[in-house]
């Protein structure tokens, strides 16, 4: 027991170093990209099709599905072991090469991003009618309705479902693993192979995603209630 | 001035508008009446383009709009500009409070800076009794409430006419009658308002003028003398239809 102590002891240190270099920062950066991703692609899902916007509108769906029907763990080994091998004269005559840290963050973020594209597609959809109308009704361009009325309102009815998206998103990022990124995940392997203790390592790495999702939960909790101010009264 | 000649507009199969000739003056009141269903308020939602009719032709003061060709936005923009809007559902922005509500539109469409604009919105919502709710957010106030927060709304945009759809048929009946004051009030002042209404009391009260649709055609287009006291048959029906003494008078027999 006091030896299992001891693993947990030392060891922990050692995994929330790893997660605040490289788990959080790529969940984060990851999200922030894909949220951005995201929202383009769904304003371009929503938009009428019209001339050369129909090619546009092709590679949203094309994107969307692409992410969403593949394994992320398949898209990270494409992106990081398969493109080096997309060689083509005189744009990329050695492969794109990324090192593991781009590689992951651009996985992480167009594979996030797709989800999130849904997400958000469907939370500006479920914004009243009336709301556009009434912003046209005062003379606003369709822009400044996005901007100023139905992203705002859109966003409060999303936080929850993003909300699952980044924790996924934090939790997926052990896959990062994979293409030697030494994040928690990678941190308690080597670890493990050092001390052979699987079951104590992997728990304990288990426990501090678990700590840190939890944080996250309270979070959008927080989050959901602040924004929420508006819909029920405070008497 | 606004004019609309030999305006149309269907949804699918189904004619909305059939022809339709009107015109609508300024600093007048008119009552839009019909039953539900005969194109009145898709009549007032061409005259702001939220309905866009397929053909006709379309003249708001200097500005001409033939529907049959395509319309440009700034056109769009500039007409919604000249033109406010109540509709019956309110549809103020949840998330903005009643005084930014009211500012919105003069500080992202015309620019104006915050506290001009604040100002404004502050003396509208004097002026339809809702001074102490400025900060309020719309969930926290009645629908009559909501309804005189989004006539300050329209207002503030300072427009050449107010389109008002229902603007009471959603509210209870002491509720409807706050409303209906701030709208007296407006037609006093000789505000040029087009009002969609159920309320044939109202309609008397302050129309100047009253058109009534049925089946997307302007049956009637006169003043409210004409339309009350010498209805032709239909009319006579449609009034009979919505009054109680109709009803109770039918119970008595």
């Amino acid at each position: 027991m006091a030896a299992i102590w001891h693993i947990i002891v030392t060891a922990t240190p050692q995994i929330v170093a790893a997660g605040l270099k490289y788990t959080i920062p790529i969940a984060i950066i990851s999200f922030i990209i894909g949220l951005i991703l995201a929202v383009l692609t769904a304003l371009t899902k929503l938009s009428p099709r019209h001339g050369w916007f129909s090619i546009v509108k092709a590679i949203a769906y094309f994107y969307v599905w692409l992410f969403r029907s593949t394994p992320l763990l398949v898209q990270l080994f494409i992106v990081y072991f398969g493109l080096p091998y997309l060689k083509v004269k005189g744009i990329w005559p050695n492969g794109i090469q990324l090192d593991p840290w781009t590689a992951g963050i651009a996985t992480f973020s167009l594979n996030t991003g797709a989800y999130c594209a849904e997400t958000i597609r469907a939370s500006i959809l479920s914004i009243p009618e009336g709301q556009w109308e009434a912003a046209y009704s005062i003379g606003m361009t369709k822009p400044q309705v996005l901007r100023r009325i139905i992203l705002p309102q859109a966003a409060r009815v999303s936080l929850p479902p993003l909300s699952n998206s980044f924790i996924s998103l934090v939790k997926d990022t052990s896959l990062a693993a994979s293409i030697t990124i030494i994040e928690m995940f990678e941190v308690s392997q080597q670890i493990a192979a050092e001390n052979y203790q699987p079951l104590v390592m992997y728990s304990l790495v288990a426990a501090l995603y678990a700590v840190l999702c939890s944080i996250l939960s309270w979070l959008q909790g927080y989050l959901e209630k602040r924004t929420s101010r508006y819909i029920s009264p405070i008497n | 001035m606004i004019k609309f000649e030999h305006v149309n507009k269907t949804f699918g199969d189904h004619p909305a508008l059939i022809d339709i000739n009107t015109g609508f003056k300024e600093h007048q009141t008119t009552v839009i009446v019909g039953p539900s269903g005969s194109g009145k308020s898709t009549l007032l939602r061409s005259l702001n383009l939220l309905e866009r009719p397929e053909s006709g032709q379309y003249h708001f003061n200097d500005l001409a709009i033939d529907f049959a060709k395509p319309l440009n936005n700034k056109t769009i923009l500039t007409l919604r500009r000249k033109t406010g809007m109540v509709f019956q559902g309110y549809n103020l922005f949840p998330h903005l409070t009643v005084v930014k509500n009211v500012m919105e539109g003069p500080v992202q469409v015309l620019k104006q800076s915050n506290a001009d604009a604040k100002k404004t919105a502050l003396d509208l919502l004097a002026k339809v009794g809702l001074a102490d709710k400025a900060d309020a957010y719309p969930s926290q106030l009645s629908g009559g409430q909501q309804q005189r927060v989004a006539i300050a709304r329209s207002l503030a945009m300072n427009p050449e006419f107010i389109l008002l759809d229902e603007p009471t048929s959603a509210l209870d009946p002491e509720l409807e009658a706050g409303v209906l004051r701030v709208l007296l009030e407006l037609a006093e002042e000789k505000d040029s308002m087009i009002i969609v209404t159920h309320n044939l009391e109202f309609a008397r009260a302050v129309a100047d003028k009253i058109l009534f649709v049925e089946n997307g055609k302007i049956l009637f287009d006169g003043t409210p003398a004409e339309f009350f006291k010498q209805p032709t048959q239909r009319i006579a029906d449609f009034l009979a239809a919505m009054t109680f003494t109709a009803i109770s008078d039918k119970a008595n027999q």
